[in-house]
């Protein structure tokens, strides 16, 4: 427990920063909103935007003049936020005692290193589910006035949970990732990358059919809000699939960190 | 049993040498030297002994322990003091210091306050305000809070200035007297002879020689010089002579085997001057240096 609270301590700057940030963005999109919601003027306008544009700025499959509608096209920036914060925390958690040079300090203490790793990721989940807490409580509170109603809070909680599930990818792509790489600290910008890679497959996927066979490389595209929006629930299988992904990671972290020599 | 049992140790980084075939013991109570330049691997030897990076071959035990597979439970007994000390920059000395001890497995408040009294340290102080050698001082107190049966010391003087750095070979020497067994690595030399009962050299990833200290100086080697009229060094180029020179009218070299050798060269001449005594540690290491490096 002593490593736990010491990096939960550590990565807490970072994680009112992204707090921060993400209420921020709620806060903003929501005065946005009173333009779209109960506007049927904007109707007119939104159907006049090509549907390839359309695709690819994620509105294809929302009406905006709804409060379900925006918040469908507001998820995958949510999900964005929470994969590259995820990322940074997952790598950074492992990476930041080797580039701070204190591994030496903490691996010569009477510890396992998969002691370490266990504490540091439980650390960095817990950094991911209250984020994904922060975002899903800022976004109620912000569109009260709109009195939302249950169906909404329904597609806000399978959010929610789509975005911890995504977190939980790359949470785990970036303890492997510092477990593996040389130096430590590439693995966020490695992981990054890759997260941004899988966003444009996403979009791209969107926008031509002929492009639809990269929904399968993008856990955006595990968790589409137009489809969970419209089936009411998450799609059981890529639930299976993000878990798997994760849990496979996770393992692999466990397998390479022990064996990792540690430059400092 | 020795305490410290290293059979073989090689570690390559890559293609790049660490160390090839280490092998040494120490023994429980003593104070160990590793002497070397840098780059020699002193400190790679201490990384994998305190497993940090894994050999490429060969096994280490301390306490009779495999330290690869042992590892955490032989560093409850094991303290470690970096050449480089490196905390958390933002957090408090006293907290690292607690963070440091919650690890082990027993009380070590008193003995952190003793030290860290000891050695004149702030303990309330951020860490990323410290001065190098107040860093340096953190690690000291952080290496012995647990009192350890063993300390791994890498170069422990750097950064601390003369009186702290008495006080802390008084500090070991201390432990020492009190069972602790210490393993000091470093390339100064007079702190070495000052402190170590046995020594082992390391140059360029190889031990060349392990010995009593008192051995490596009295026995081993003796340090000549001749001053005599119309000298030529090469009178003197018998077995066991080396660095033979000629500076101005005197002849030194060194030499090692039966002095009475010497002695009857030299007394077949007529000298106006002559010295025979023990070399420093500082020359036999370069002894050792230069002979391995032709």
């Amino acid at each position: 427990m002593n490593i736990f609270w010491h990096e939960f301590k550590s990565g807490l700057r970072s994680l009112l920063i992204w707090s921060a940030v993400m209420g921020l963005f709620i806060w903003i999109s929501v005065l946005k909103m009173a333009g779209y919601v109960n506007n049927p003027e904007m109707m007119e306008v939104l159907k006049s935007i090509p549907r390839a544009a359309a695709a690819a700025f994620g509105l294809g499959a929302f009406d905006l003049t709804t409060l379900e509608g925006f918040f469908g096209v507001m998820f995958v920036y949510f999900a964005l936020m929470g994969a590259i914060a995820a990322a940074m925390w997952g790598s950074g958690v492992l990476s930041r005692e080797e580039s701070g040079k204190t591994a030496d300090f903490l691996l010569a203490l009477p510890v396992s290193r998969s002691r370490v790793l266990t504490a540091k990721t439980l650390a960095a989940l817990a950094n991911c589910i209250l984020f994904t807490m922060v975002t899903g409580l800022t976004s109620a509170i912000a569109v009260q006035s709109y009195h939302p109603d249950a169906a909404f809070y329904r597609l806000l909680a399978l959010e929610m949970g789509a975005m911890l599930l995504i977190e939980l990818i790359f949470l785990a792509l970036g303890l492997l990732l510092a477990s593996l790489l040389r130096p430590a600290w590439r693995a966020a910008s490695v992981a990054i990358g890759w997260i941004l890679a899988s966003y444009f497959a996403f979009a791209a996927s969107n926008m031509s059919e002929d492009l639809e066979f990269l929904k399968y490389l993008t856990p955006f595209k595990y968790f589409d809000a137009a489809v969970f929006m419209r089936e009411g629930r998450l799609d059981g299988v890529y639930v299976l699939v993000s878990l798997l992904i994760a849990l496979a990671c996770i393992a692999g972290a466990y397998v390479a960190y022990p064996r990792r020599d540690i430059y400092v | 049993m020795s305490i410290i049992e290293v059979e073989g140790l090689t570690k390559y980084y890559g293609r790049t040498r660490g160390i090839e075939d280490v092998s040494f013991r120490v023994e429980e109570g003593e104070i160990f030297g590793f002497i070397g330049p840098n780059g020699a691997g002193k400190t790679t030897t201490i990384r994998l002994l305190l497993a940090l990076i894994y050999p490429t071959r060969g096994s280490a035990r301390i306490f009779g322990r495999d330290v690869f597979r042992h590892g955490p439970e032989i560093r409850q007994e094991i303290g470690y003091l970096p050449g480089e000390v490196f905390y958390y920059g933002r957090m408090k000395v006293i907290d690292l210091l607690k963070y440091a001890a919650s690890f082990y497995n027993r009380d070590c408040t008193r003995r952190m306050f003793e030290l860290a009294e000891y050695m004149e340290l702030d303990l309330n102080r951020r860490i990323d305000e410290l001065s190098y050698g107040n860093r340096k001082k953190v690690g000291i107190v952080q290496g012995l809070m647990h009192s350890p049966r063993v300390v791994f010391l890498d170069e422990p003087t750097i950064g601390l200035d003369p009186l702290m750095q008495r006080r802390f070979f008084d500090l070991i020497r201390e432990e020492n007297a009190r069972g602790m067994t210490v393993f000091f690595s470093s390339h100064i030399l007079s702190e070495v002879q000052r402190l170590c009962h046995r020594v082992a050299i390391i140059r360029e990833g190889h031990i060349v020689e392990i010995a009593d200290m008192e051995t490596l100086i009295r026995n081993n080697y003796k340090k000549v010089r001749v001053v005599a009229r119309d000298i030529d060094p090469s009178y003197f180029d018998i077995p066991g002579v080396t660095h033979l020179e000629r500076i101005n009218h005197a002849v030194h070299f060194f030499y090692r085997g039966d002095i009475n050798a010497v002695l009857r060269r030299l007394s077949a001449l007529n000298v106006t001057d002559v010295t025979i005594e023990e070399p420093t540690l500082e020359e036999i290491f370069m002894h050792y240096y230069e002979r391995s490096g032709s």
